[in-house]
């Protein structure tokens, strides 16, 4: 056990934390198109697919590397690249299971953030369940018709392309008739409705879907495989970004220092108030082991182990934490923390949506990681099935099937 | 970086499992509970035969001169057998005598320490049963020749089988430890009997109890920091010795769920059972975490490691109670009886919960660095 940083891992901090100081804009982006140039400057510094093989245009760095500069763009406040869930996520699953032609097609402009791509998985009737989703794809020999609705797509009003789950084949049992096509965004059949979220934004949307066309080439894999390939893609999506998750919560804490030295309450600053200071104490306590536990599972990536079902544990650690720390914060602020535009400094904190916010915004966005990506109550079940070997649930489907 | 034990550290840990799982027993334990000392010569001797006793000792004194990494190990293992013994509190006395003491105080005590020859205490807490060591109450007067100590320390853990005290008074230059053999004149222990059977805590009272200047640790009147360096210390084992208890109640708490059948399907099919599981393992991942970060820090003398301790042992202390406190949940009836061996771990999850200093002071000490 030696928790030390390599020299070289050193070097590299140091490196990209110069970099960063030269290159963060000094000012919000606003466009779309300021932020592909800054998401484009962060790719070409190495910065982005960090983890992607070089063939495919990524970096072929280490985990290691990843998570540090990931901690370092959070520590320079710097804007988050776009395009997570294709690069994060989709990208990934291409290299898994796609045709040399798909790789060549897709990637690059998926790195670039050329092309914005999303996730078109959840149905209004199929969440948690996923198996059950009812957009049908049909083989037209030489394309699918796709006809369904998807819903809470992220990026879908800005997004090129889609990776698609839709049932090819109706008649076996709900897990097998599942495919997985990649789809164009941009077509006639595809509508888009932006969905208001509760912290007033647009950032996922309602996607319907009227006999829109995949080509057959843009099938992933093979027919009825979709199910087995989401579990890759979910596999990606739990565990990866972990110090500069931490790091964000540590610059908050620190606003909130600063807060309860600014804010009085009885004569007194709230940060004298010994109240204030066992809830701060435990806060900080926990946020620390949060970032032990990062480096647990940083190591081990960096070893090349798989993080497999131990994922869940680090999601359902981090997300419900997350949400007991901004429930601690805006009790202690009390009104303060109900504002959604800031007036002092402190008022501002990173969402963990990476955007900047308020501390109110950052406490709905807190609402969201423990039902995203598998809520909470589906990675306990894991825990129990798939750590812990406890028996499976009796369920009304596997009764079914 | 790496997280993971190495081969050494991975090989020590078996062995102190395998050693333990056959010679310390609940039954054993059990055992000890009704023995006036409450522990046994027997296991003491092995342990020092295995080497645990001198882990951290320099091998200048008969020690292996490792970590508080391999110490945690051993404490985890101890933890989770629920092992009545005087390790910890002895290592503690050792290593503070190991880090500040003079060379005869290292010549004397360290090498007896190792072989299992003597065990010793710290009596950190006195009558106002306050960690900050600024509320020391015990004086120590100065003599024609040293000191005489008198005061009152309270819940000293094992004194009754200690051959040396390490006793922090008010000297009349500031606070000083003091090294106080257990055969000295105007000593009194009476034992004071604490939840967990297999534990025991000692009043100690001193009056006028002379020493002399020899048995000095460290400067005269510079042994805040020290002292508070010692309770962290003492913090990071009692959260390794936390978790082991932790983790076997969770793994108790998970078998029975795989075989207990209530409506027909064993109780782990049902999500309040299985989830409650999951959230005692969540505790007990994120528990191993902080322990063997805050054992790694303290022997890295990482810039956090003060902060480290303090985190390992709130964080920890309450979540071992919550996983040692659900495992007897979801065990049912047969949790809260006597003979069923849950309420071991509970208990003494729960009486290291409250030592070298509890959430609560640990809690501030974080907050104090970091604002
Ligand atoms: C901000 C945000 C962004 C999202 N982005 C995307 C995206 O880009 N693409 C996409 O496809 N989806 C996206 N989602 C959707 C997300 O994956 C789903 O919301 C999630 O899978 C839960 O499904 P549901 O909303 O239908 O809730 P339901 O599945 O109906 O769940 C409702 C409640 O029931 C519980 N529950 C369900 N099943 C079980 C069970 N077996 N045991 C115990 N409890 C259970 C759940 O935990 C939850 O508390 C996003 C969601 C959010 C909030």
């Amino acid at each position: 056990m030696d928790l030390t940083y390599a020299p070289e891992d050193r070097a590299f901090r140091e490196q990209c934390r110069a970099w960063l100081e030269a290159n963060v804009p000094r000012h919000d982006l606003m466009t779309l198109d300021e932020r592909r140039a800054w998401h484009r400057k962060l790719y070409e510094a190495g910065y982005v697919g960090m983890l992607w093989p070089k063939e495919y245009g990524g970096w072929g760095a280490t985990p290691m590397q990843q998570a540090i500069v990931q901690d370092e763009m959070a520590r320079a406040g710097a804007p988050p690249a776009i395009n997570g869930l294709g690069i994060g996520f989709i990208g990934p699953t291409i290299i898994v299971h796609g045709t040399e032609w798909q790789k060549r097609r897709y990637l690059q402009k998926m790195l670039t953030a050329e092309e914005i791509w999303c996730q078109l998985y959840s149905e209004p009737n199929a969440g948690s369940d996923l198996a059950s989703l009812r957009t049908r794809a049909e083989d037209q020999g030489d394309h699918f018709v796709v006809n369904g609705q998807k819903i809470w797509t992220s990026s879908g009003p800005i997004a090129d392309w889609g990776i698609l789950l839709a049932r090819t084949d109706p008649g076996v049992p709900k897990h097998k008739g599942i495919s997985c096509l990649l789809l164009h965004m941009r077509q006639p059949g595809v509508e888009v409705r932006p969905l208001k979220q509760i912290t007033g934004h647009s950032l996922f949307s309602e996607v319907f879907m009227t006999n829109a066309r995949a080509e057959k080439r843009d099938l992933l894999g093979k027919p009825g495989q979709g199910w087995e390939i989401a579990q890759t893609t979910l596999g990606y999506e739990r565990g990866a970004n972990s110090l500069g998750r931490v790091t964000r919560y540590a610059i908050s804490f620190t606003q909130l220092v600063r807060a309860a030295k600014d804010l009085r309450r009885g004569g007194r600053p709230l940060l004298q108030d010994p109240v204030v200071r066992a809830k701060m104490g435990k806060l900080y306590a926990e946020l620390e082991v949060q970032r032990y536990a990062a480096l647990r599972v940083l190591s081990a990536l960096d070893k090349g182990e798989a993080p497999g079902p131990f994922s869940s544990v680090t999601k359902l650690s981090y997300t419900e934490f997350e949400k007991r720390f901004y429930e601690t914060a805006l009790e202690i602020l009390g009104p303060y923390g109900e504002l959604m535009s800031a007036t002092a400094d402190y008022e501002e904190v990173d969402t963990s949506s990476g955007e900047p916010g308020t501390w109110a915004t950052a406490f709905l966005w807190s609402r969201a990681g423990t039902i995203y990506s598998g809520s909470s109550e589906i990675q306990k079940n894991i825990i129990g099935e798939r750590v812990l070997g406890l028996p499976k649930e009796v369920r009304a489907d596997r009764l079914r099937a | 970086m790496d997280f993971s034990f190495s081969s050494d550290q991975q090989l020590l840990r078996n062995a102190a499992r395998s050693f333990l799982d056959e010679h310390m027993t609940p039954a054993t334990a059990r055992t000890l509970w009704e023995d006036p000392r409450g522990e046994s010569e027997a296991i003491w001797k092995e342990m020092a035969q295995l080497g645990w006793l001198g882990l951290s000792l320099p091998e200048a004194h008969g020690g292996s001169g490792l970590g508080m990494v391999e110490t945690a190990i051993v404490l985890e293992e101890l933890g989770r057998t629920a092992c009545p013994a005087a390790y910890w509190p002895t290592m503690l006395a050792a290593t503070a005598i190991a880090e500040a003491g003079s060379d005869a105080q290292r010549h004397r005590w360290l090498p007896a320490v190792a072989s299992g020859e003597v065990r010793a205490s710290v009596a950190l807490l006195d009558a106002e049963l306050d960690w900050h060591p600024g509320a020391t109450a015990t004086r120590a007067e100065r003599t024609s020749d040293g000191y005489a100590l008198t005061g009152a320390k309270r819940y000293v853990p094992w004194a009754h089988v200690a051959n040396v005290l390490l006793v922090p008074a008010r000297a009349p230059e500031g606070l000083t430890m003091f090294l106080v053999e257990a055969a000295a004149p105007g000593l009194t222990l009476s034992s004071a009997p604490v939840m967990d059977p297999g534990m025991r805590w000692v009043d100690v009272t001193l009056d006028r109890v002379r020493v002399s200047a020899d048995a000095v640790v460290g400067r005269e009147g510079a042994a805040e920091a020290s002292m508070l360096a010692l309770i962290r210390r003492g913090a990071v084992g009692a959260a390794a010795e936390m978790l082991g208890a932790a983790r076997r109640c969770l793994d108790m708490a998970v078998a029975y769920a795989k075989v207990r059948e209530q409506f027909g399907q064993p109780i782990g099919s049902f999500q309040a059972i299985r989830h409650t599981c999951a959230d005692m393992y969540l505790d007990v991942e994120n528990s191993h975490s902080a322990v063997y970060y805050a054992a790694w820090a303290l022997d890295a003398r990482a810039d956090d490691h003060e902060v480290a301790a303090s985190v390992a042992k709130s964080y920890v202390g309450d979540a071992a109670r919550r996983v040692c406190g659900e495992a007897i949940q979801v065990h049912g009836g047969i949790g809260f009886t006597w003979e069923y061996d849950l309420h071991v771990y509970f208990k003494r999850a729960k009486a290291l919960e409250v030592m070298y200093g509890d959430g609560d002071f640990h809690r501030e000490l974080v907050l104090r660095a970091v604002s």
